[in-house]
């Protein structure tokens, strides 16, 4: 377990966030951590939809439940938050 | 006693390169300091400055404008000008000083450098009446707000900026430590006078001259005035620097300094002049959109000079011509969203009224940032407030150390610019910003911005608050709306009849 800051880039908002989340935390999470600072302040809220989580220019999502620590993302890596169908 | 004419004494009055014996000319005139690249002492002395003076036209000149200013200062003191005025000319007001004013005194010191390390005689000796000029601007704009700060404590942070670590200072420091306080005496006179002074802030200040006058606001039109014809005088100090550049073979490392020179200029004039012309500028007072200001100030006028130099335009040019349609309102949206870390309150200026001319003037401008503007008026309308506050710190661009922000909503285009250099990532708002650091990575790769300083816990607590401390914001001092929300009813009113 570890604190492990990322960059919210979050489609429909206008800016890059710094986003603490954990190692731990499943990419899921990390997506609802990121939504917080967006959806419902600049961002409307689709609540048919989900959010996945990719790395910025990846055409594929993380899997929902991969833990980040699972996976090669790097501190302050930036990351694109997406709504998709649920 | 008759006096000569100027113009048959001035020549030789002012060609003042002898041959030092005491010491080498490279010791008196070191390259690093001179940044003449290698272009000999002789090659220089065909540098012929556009605009002549001498000492004792430019006193009387300069003692009828202060005298001037300070008049129209003390004949409007007990006027209500500044009470009555719109809040959001009193930010404008506000963010103006604290942004400019200091930065007029670093001018000082490039002028200073030109003055002694300049190549040219005719450079050195402009430069000496540059380097007085930059001093009574710093004085004026220190001056000026002063007299407001018992009515208003932010007008405090006109002197108090630069000796702070809030975000926007630390942007202005920055591009100015690069553009003209670590330059040689010909990079100064390139970046500073001829890409900032004559690309920017001469036309900015014509520009603020004619929208005091229209708010009302005399005294600050008359200072204004009053500092845009010495900055169009001195910043005549580079076009003959660059023909002496371009004339010795160096047109290469000419272009680079101007092309980095923009670039840089441009962030801190998007966010300083954009929100102000387009949100903060009460909609009856616009005149024309940034936009329009830009295309037809800037980038027309900019692109005979550069032609007419025998330069190229920057590479970027038009990337740059196609941030006029948005960058300004990013950083609009992130000004207001921040607003507890500024020294001055920002507008919305997103009333129905406004969103129209917005509308007309960027189309489309409804399905982008209008989108977010929306959330935001939603939360403001229920009484969310506490929805419409920072939790977090924006990503800042290692370059400018603004935060990296685009188009929201339906154009949704915001994207981090990156680079890995020697083991540590840079973010970029753009591939010009990181163009520039790539140019001379050495130069910045030491510098931490806002949130590069957060996580290394040099600020403490690690929340708002402590980023609110670590920016000396005091309370009372800290942004809010600048309407205090009043504009929000026009929505309430809407619902309700919609209901």
């Amino acid at each position: 377990m570890a604190l492990f800051p990322v960059i919210s880039n979050f489609q429909h908002d206008f800016v890059l966030l710094l986003l603490p989340v954990d190692t731990e935390n499943t990419m899921d999470e990390v997506a609802a951590a990121a939504a917080h600072h967006s959806v419902g302040t600049r961002v409307a809220p689709q609540p048919d939809k989900i959010v996945r989580v990719r790395r910025q220019g990846a055409g594929d999502f993380f899997p929902r439940d991969v833990r980040l620590g699972e996976t090669d993302v790097r501190p302050m890596e930036t990351l694109e938050f997406i709504f998709c169908d649920a | 006693m008759a006096l000569l004419e100027r113009a048959e004494w001035y020549d030789i009055a002012r060609s003042t390169n002898w041959t030092a014996t005491y010491v080498s000319d490279a010791d008196l005139f070191p390259d690093v300091m001179t940044g003449a690249q290698g272009v000999p002492a002789e090659a220089w002395e065909v540098y012929d400055e556009p605009y002549k003076t001498s000492y004792p036209e430019y006193v009387a000149i300069q003692r009828e404008k202060d005298a001037g200013a300070y008049s129209v200062k003390a004949a409007l003191q007990r006027s209500r000008i500044f009470e009555d005025a719109d809040p959001g000319w009193r930010s404008i007001l506000k963010s103006h000083y604290g942004a400019i004013a200091l930065g007029e005194y670093a001018a000082m010191s490039a002028e200073a450098r030109m003055t002694r390390f300049g190549r040219a005689p005719g450079m050195r000796n402009m430069a000496t009446f540059g380097m007085m000029d930059e001093n009574r601007h710093a004085q004026l704009q220190l001056f000026f707000p002063h007299e407001y700060c018992p009515k208003d404590r932010q007008f405090d942070w006109g002197h108090k900026a630069y000796h702070t670590n809030e975000w926007a200072a630390i942007a202005a420091r920055h591009a100015f430590d690069d553009l003209f306080m670590a330059r040689s005496a010909t990079e100064i006179a390139v970046m500073l006078t001829f890409a900032f002074e004559t690309g920017f802030t001469n036309m900015q200040f014509l520009g603020l001259a004619a929208d005091a006058a229209e708010a009302g606001d005399y005294t600050f039109a008359s200072l204004i005035s009053s500092i845009q014809t010495d900055e169009s005088r001195h910043a005549q100090i580079g076009g003959p620097a660059l023909q002496v550049l371009i004339a010795n073979g160096r047109k290469a490392e000419a272009q680079k300094l101007v092309d980095i020179a923009i670039a840089r200029a441009w962030r801190i004039f998007c966010i300083l002049t954009g929100p102000s012309m387009d949100y903060n500028t009460p909609r009856e007072h616009r005149k024309q959109s940034f936009k329009e200001f830009m295309l037809e100030w800037i980038a027309g006028q900019f692109e005979r000079a550069l032609i007419d130099l025998g330069l190229d335009l920057p590479w970027y040019w038009e990337k740059m011509i196609a941030e006029f349609d948005y960058q300004h309102h990013a950083y609009q949206m992130g000004l207001w969203f921040w607003r507890p870390t500024l020294w001055w309150n920002p507008a919305a200026g997103v009333t129905p009224e406004c969103r129209e001319w917005l509308e007309e003037k960027y189309p489309g401008w409804n399905a982008t940032f209008g989108k977010a503007w929306d959330v935001i008026i939603d939360n403001l309308v229920q009484g969310k407030v506490e929805r419409t506050l920072p939790e977090t710190l924006p990503i800042v661009c290692n370059m400018s150390q603004i935060p990296i922000c685009a188009i929201p909503g339906y154009g949704w285009n915001v994207k981090d610019w990156p680079l890995e250099y020697e083991g540590r990532v840079y973010h970029f708002n753009s591939e010009i910003d990181r163009w520039v650091f790539e140019q001379e990575p050495e130069r910045y790769r030491g510098h931490m911005t806002l949130v590069d300083r957060f996580l290394a816990g040099h600020i403490l607590p690690p929340d708002l608050g402590g980023a609110l401390a670590y920016m000396s914001l005091q309370p009372g001092e800290m942004g809010d709306d600048a309407h205090g929300y009043a504009w929000v009813d026009a929505y309430r009113e809407l619902r309700r009849a919609a209901e």
